[in-house]
């Protein structure tokens, strides 16, 4: 099955996100910030969608993304940022680093499950 | 160093962020009132403030929330929502209450930058002060006739702050995906 890893500082956050996704039938992993997102792309072939926060202690959701799109040279797992963040110039980076799309909090769920579910097929 | 008409812009902008993102739900009655000073909201005051920067070239803005340590505040934030602790859920709330502020004010400094939420002991608030602020305010928030707050915001600039802020409802395109 596809996956979802989603990242973010926020327990509370992730607890949501996840547990809304799961819920819904969706295979979810978590990360608890950037560095944590980085790491576990390296060892998880199979995650067709990330669903990242921006700002964030050890490495932020944008550069993590670079490295993604970088070091690792996945250019196809789809991304999401999920943020309190809304500047053009913060969007802008995220589009030059290949982000898909741009959702700024609070989540509501109901709202994006199916474009998640097929970013994530 | 700051304008009337900023400072009336922050306080549009701080009442319309706690309306909407200090309620756990938008239909809950939510009282903003200006408080008279910015010390803690008296006895039954958590020992902890979480705080929030958001910098701009011009100037930083720290903003702190400090939840009352009682059933009433526990139950709201907390209680709804597996066993979490208020702090834990503190946190996030405040960075939802910030990112409002961050968002109205993008529209007017497209320079600006937001830090993650942390913990500081409430004794820190005797010394706001030090920071040499333009602009200080508190704000004593009630929900539901209940649940208790005090938010703080301290304005600190190295040029002049002028702007007029017409405060958008900021629920509009919260939690819609902008897909690029």
């Amino acid at each position: 099955m596809a996956k979802i890893l989603v990242v973010d500082d926020s327990s509370t956050v992730r607890d949501e996100v996840a547990g809304f996704l799961r819920k819904n039938g969706l295979d979810v992993d978590t990360a608890i910030d950037g560095k944590d997102g980085l790491a576990k792309m390296k060892t998880s072939p199979g995650v067709r969608l990330i669903v990242s926060d921006v700002n964030m202690p050890n490495m932020d959701g944008l550069t993590m993304v670079e490295k993604i799109r970088g070091e690792l040279s996945n250019s196809a797992v789809n991304v999401i940022m999920l943020t309190t963040e809304s500047s053009p110039a913060m969007k802008e980076r995220g589009k030059a680093a290949g982000v898909k799309g741009w959702i700024v909090k609070p989540f509501k769920g109901e709202a994006v499950l199916e474009t998640f579910r097929k970013l994530a097929g | 160093m700051i304008s009337q008409a900023a400072k009336e812009s922050f306080e549009r902008i701080v009442f319309q962020a706690a309306r909407t993102r200090l309620t756990m739900n938008p239909a809950h009655a939510c009282e903003v009132e200006r408080a008279a000073g910015h010390e803690p909201v008296g006895r039954g005051t958590s020992a902890q403030v979480h705080v929030l920067t958001i910098v701009s070239i011009g100037f930083r803005i720290v903003l702190m929330l400090q939840f009352a340590d009682d059933e009433a505040t526990r139950s709201y934030y907390a209680g709804q929502t597996a066993n979490r602790a208020l702090p834990e859920a503190a946190l996030e709330i405040g960075n939802l209450c910030c990112g409002a502020i961050n968002q109205q004010l993008v529209e007017h400094f497209p320079d600006l930058g937001m830090s993650t939420p942390y913990t500081l002991s409430s004794d820190c608030m005797g010394y706001l002060d030090e920071l040499d602020p333009v602009h200080l305010a508190a704000y004593d928030v009630t929900i539901e006739a209940a649940a208790r707050l005090r938010v703080t915001l301290c304005v600190c600039a190295s040029e002049p702050i002028d702007f007029a802020a017409q405060v958008a409802d900021v629920h509009e395109s919260a939690g819609e995906l902008e897909l690029f």
